[in-house]
């Protein structure tokens, strides 16, 4: 029986080229670091 | 049978560095993102104009469903053009950035009581629920491999938790994609009935936040059912979610022990290094970005722009959460694998609940 769901387009799909947990912390500490230091002084909502 | 180590590569073939035309091609998916994500916000804020200021009765529709219901109709309708999908993928980053972010609103000391407590609560449901779609599986016929998969996915953390037991316990390649097919497919229906189901009984922000938090499969869903009920909800469902998903790698590691026992998986040599490689990272990030907070490194109004900040990084996610879900999905993975998954689900979502409640009925938090 062939595979209902292509399970390489899904993989694909959830897959990135980087390593987003990397990523994520280095951007989340930079933008920290220049709100910390008023580089950006605020964010609204 | 002799057995094979698995021999664990220094550097994960996903994360090996991206070329820049690689990061040019995720300029159109990303702005894709933003801009459901923002369009979403937007709709919420006219829906409200016109409910206010003109008193045409409009659905009173928070921001985070309106992304998910744009990327669901983009995505089930037209599709989403090639050009699209590696940009689309980075939902996975916005949504990480956002948690590690969050951590800004959660001083240690709660950190440690909540974190504390969804660590006891996780590891009774963990138990349970293991229990209970193993015997479902049995029950319903499913592929043993299968079944652990879907076990997987259902207790820890959904396709993550999926993806990183395929390498494992070397499942066939069709029981991956209906595993992956029927946790996104159930991570859907939760967006839509676990709100429903907080409005009925009443429940309080934080009580349903850790709720979604322990029984949705899939991160980015358990964030957006925590959020569509409020934003205090769905900063606790990331605190519970979290907590789960630190559990990945012992969970896996445990299906891989026994898949090895039985020779139809490849030995773990390194259990410590397959552990850390499990480990989800971002966790790290949250528990920096907390302890900064904690120790005075922000003040009341930074704090307020990282909380800000974090919903914003959360916008993009919850349009990806929209346009990677495909119902068709829902008819074409086969009905046994659907019906175990509703059924763990189900049970996952009462056994949590009746924790939940159990630990916050004292206090009036319920």
């Amino acid at each position: 029986m062939s595979p209902r769901i292509d399970t390489s387009k899904l993989a694909a799909e959830h897959r990135l080229s980087f390593n987003a947990d990397a990523v994520a912390i280095a951007l989340a500490l930079a933008l920290a670091a220049l709100i910390r230091f008023n580089v950006i002084h605020h964010i609204g909502w | 049978m002799p057995t094979q180590t698995i021999s664990l590569p220094s550097v994960q073939p996903a994360a090996k560095s991206p070329r820049p035309q690689h990061l040019l091609g995720l300029v159109p998916g990303v702005l894709l993102l933003f801009g459901i994500g923002v369009l979403g916000k937007g709709l919420e804020q006219f829906m409200h104009y016109l409910r206010t200021a003109h008193h045409i009765p409009t659905p009173q529709i928070e921001y985070v469903l309106w992304a998910i219901l744009l990327g669901l109709l983009l995505s089930n309708t037209v599709g989403v053009p090639r050009v699209f999908r590696p940009g689309v993928a980075t939902y996975e980053l916005w949504l990480k950035l956002g948690i590690v972010l969050v951590g800004a609103r959660f001083l240690m000391q709660d950190v440690a009581h909540l974190g504390g407590l969804s660590l006891l609560l996780v590891s009774i449901e963990l138990v349970l629920s293991l229990s209970v779609m193993t015997l479902l599986g049995r029950v319903f016929h499913l592929p043993p491999k299968l079944t652990s998969l879907l076990s997987i996915g259902s207790s820890i953390c959904g396709v993550t938790a999926i993806m990183a037991a395929q390498g494992a316990i070397e499942p066939d390649e069709e029981d991956t994609a209906t595993a992956i097919a029927a946790i996104l497919t159930l991570g859907a229906l939760a967006l839509f009935t676990f709100p429903a189901i907080g409005h009925a009984l009443h429940m309080r922000q934080q009580s349903y936040g850790i709720w979604t938090g322990l029984a949705v499969d899939n991160t980015a869903e358990a964030t957006v059912t925590g959020a569509i009920y409020g934003d205090d909800a769905g900063r606790f469902a990331v605190l519970a979610k979290t907590a789960r998903s630190a559990f990945i790698g012992f969970v896996v590691l445990g299906y891989a022990v026994y898949w090895a026992s039985q020779g139809k998986a490849t030995r773990v040599e390194r259990k410590g290094l397959f552990l850390w490689q499990k480990f989800p990272k971002f966790i790290l990030g949250f528990l920096a970005i907390s302890v900064l907070a904690t120790c005075g490194f922000f003040s009341g109004a930074q704090i307020t722009s990282l909380s800000n900040l974090s919903k914003w990084a959360f916008l993009p996610a919850f349009a990806g959460v929209g346009l990677r879900t495909q119902l068709r999905d829902l008819v074409n993975q086969g009905w046994r694998p659907i019906i175990v998954g509703v059924l763990g689900e189900i049970f996952i979502a009462i056994v949590t609940l009746g924790l939940v409640y159990a630990a916050y009925r004292h206090n009036g938090m319920w």
